[in-house]
C-alpha cells in the first residue's frame, strides 16, 4: 500500500495537487481588512507565493476592485463574491459561494498555493467555517476601543490569529494598547496575537510568518 | 516534517486493524489528537505523540474522523484520534422557557443536539464561557443544568 503520495498516478506521472491553502480574514466594519491584504500580496509575493484573492461585499465589488486597481497582483486573480445579507452568513453558515470562487481560481492557476479570503465588514462575532478556510485571522483595531478583547466575542475567542490593527492610533483615541494586548493574550488562551499598524506595514511581517508556517509549512 | 496527503483508510478496517496491530506491538504508530473542530481543517501542522511534525495536506472532498489512518507503511503508521466532544446538558422549565434557550442557543451559533426534554450544547471552548452566557437563564431557574448525577 503506497501512503507516501496517494495523489500520485503511476500510470501517468500526474501528481494531483490538493489546491492552495486558504486563509479567512474578518473582522468588524473599518478594522482594516482590506488594508492587510494589500500588505500582504506584495509579501507573499516576494517570497515566491502563487497567490489569489477572494473578497466579500454586501452589494458590491467595492474591495475587489480596490485590490485590483492597487497594482499589486494579476486583477483576474482576485475574485468578488456579494453576500447580499449578512456577510457572516457567506463564510460560515453557507460557504458556498466562496467554496465555488475558491474552487474556481484552484482550477484557473496551476500550481496555486495561497488563497485570501476577506469578509466583508461585521461584528465580533463573526467566525469563519472550516468547511471553507484551513486557517483564519481576526483583525480588529484600537479606535474600536481597548474593550473589546475582553468582550470575548467569537472572532475573538476562536480565531487562530488574532490581529489587533491600526496601533499608532491608540495615543489618539485614549487606548492603553499594552493592556489591550494582555487582555487579548488573556481570552486567547495561547492562541496567538499581533500587532499591526497596515497604513504603514509595521508588523505584517509576523502576520505572514504566521501563515506561512501554519498553512503552507514554512519553518 | 511528514507531509500526509491522503486518508489511507479507518482504523477499523480488518485489513489495515492488522497491520496497525504488528507495527503497534513494535512501536511504530504514531497517534495524532485533534479537537473535533480541528477534525474539519484540511491543512494543519500536528505534532505526532512521538514527536514527529507533519504537515497534513488533504483534498478538499477528504474529511478526517477519528481512526483516520494517514500513512502506513511497513515500518511506521500515523492515525488521527479525536478528542471526545464534551458537552453541557440543559433542562428548560416549560415550554416559554425552551423557546428562550432554544433562541439564545442559535443566535450564539452553538452546536446542539436534542435529547427529549433536554438541550445539548456541544462545547468548542472553555465551559465557564457558556454558563457566563446562560447567566440570566441559569440565575432565575428558568433553566437549569443537567449533570450525570441527575
Amino acid at each position: 500500500m503506497n501512503t507516501a503520495n496517494p495523489e500520485f498516478n503511476p500510470a501517468t506521472g500526474d501528481q494531483r495537487s490538493p489546491g492552495a491553502a486558504r486563509v479567512g480574514i474578518g473582522g468588524p466594519v473599518g478594522s482594516g481588512k482590506t488594508r492587510m491584504v494589500e500588505q500582504l500580496i506584495p509579501r507573499f509575493l516576494a517570497r515566491g507565493t502563487n497567490l489569489a484573492v477572494i473578497t466579500n461585499d454586501l452589494v458590491t465589488k467595492e474591495d475587489a476592485e480596490r485590490v485590483r486597481r492597487s497594482g499589486l497582483i494579476d486583477p483576474a486573480r482576485v475574485l468578488a463574491v456579494e453576500t447580499g445579507a449578512c456577510p457572516h452568513t457567506a463564510i460560515r453558515e453557507d460557504p458556498t459561494m466562496n467554496i465555488q470562487a475558491a474552487d474556481e481560481l484552484d482550477a484557473k492557476y496551476e500550481g496555486l498555493e495561497l488563497i485570501l479570503i476577506e469578509s466583508g465588514g461585521d461584528n465580533l462575532a463573526s467566525t469563519f467555517s472550516l468547511d471553507l478556510v484551513d486557517y483564519w485571522m481576526f483583525v480588529i483595531d484600537v479606535a474600536g476601543g481597548d474593550d473589546i478583547p475582553r468582550k470575548r466575542g467569537l472572532g475573538i475567542l476562536t480565531s487562530d490569529l488574532l490581529v489587533i490593527n491600526k496601533a499608532d492610533l491608540a495615543p489618539y483615541v485614549n487606548v492603553d494598547l499594552e493592556r489591550m494586548i494582555r487582555e487579548a493574550v488573556a481570552v486567547r488562551e495561547g492562541r496567538p496575537v499581533l500587532v499591526t499598524n497596515c497604513a504603514t506595514g509595521e508588523g505584517v511581517d509576523a502576520v505572514v510568518d504566521t501563515l506561512a508556517r501554519a498553512v503552507l509549512f514554512d519553518r | 516534517m511528514l507531509r500526509l496527503e491522503n486518508i489511507v483508510g479507518a482504523a477499523t478496517d480488518p485489513a489495515i486493524s492488522h497491520r496497525l496491530h504488528h507495527l503497534e506491538h513494535r512501536g511504530r504508530v504514531e497517534y495524532i489528537t485533534l479537537s473535533p473542530e480541528d477534525t474539519r481543517r484540511r491543512r494543519l501542522r500536528a505534532m505526532t505523540d512521538c514527536g514527529t511534525e507533519c504537515a497534513v495536506v488533504l483534498d478538499r472532498s477528504a474529511q478526517l474522523y477519528n481512526g483516520a489512518v494517514l500513512m502506513l507503511d511497513a515500518e511506521r503508521a500515523v492515525v488521527v484520534r479525536m478528542r471526545e466532544t464534551l458537552w453541557l446538558d440543559l433542562a428548560p422549565r416549560d415550554a416559554a422557557a425552551a423557546l428562550e434557550l432554544g433562541y439564545f442557543a442559535g443566535n450564539m451559533h452553538w452546536s446542539v443536539r436534542f435529547e427529549d426534554e433536554v438541550l445539548r450544547i456541544a462545547l468548542s471552548g472553555p465551559e465557564q464561557d457558556y454558563l457566563d452566557r446562560l447567566s440570566p437563564l441559569l440565575a432565575d431557574g428558568r433553566v437549569r443544568r443537567i449533570d450525570e448525577r441527575d
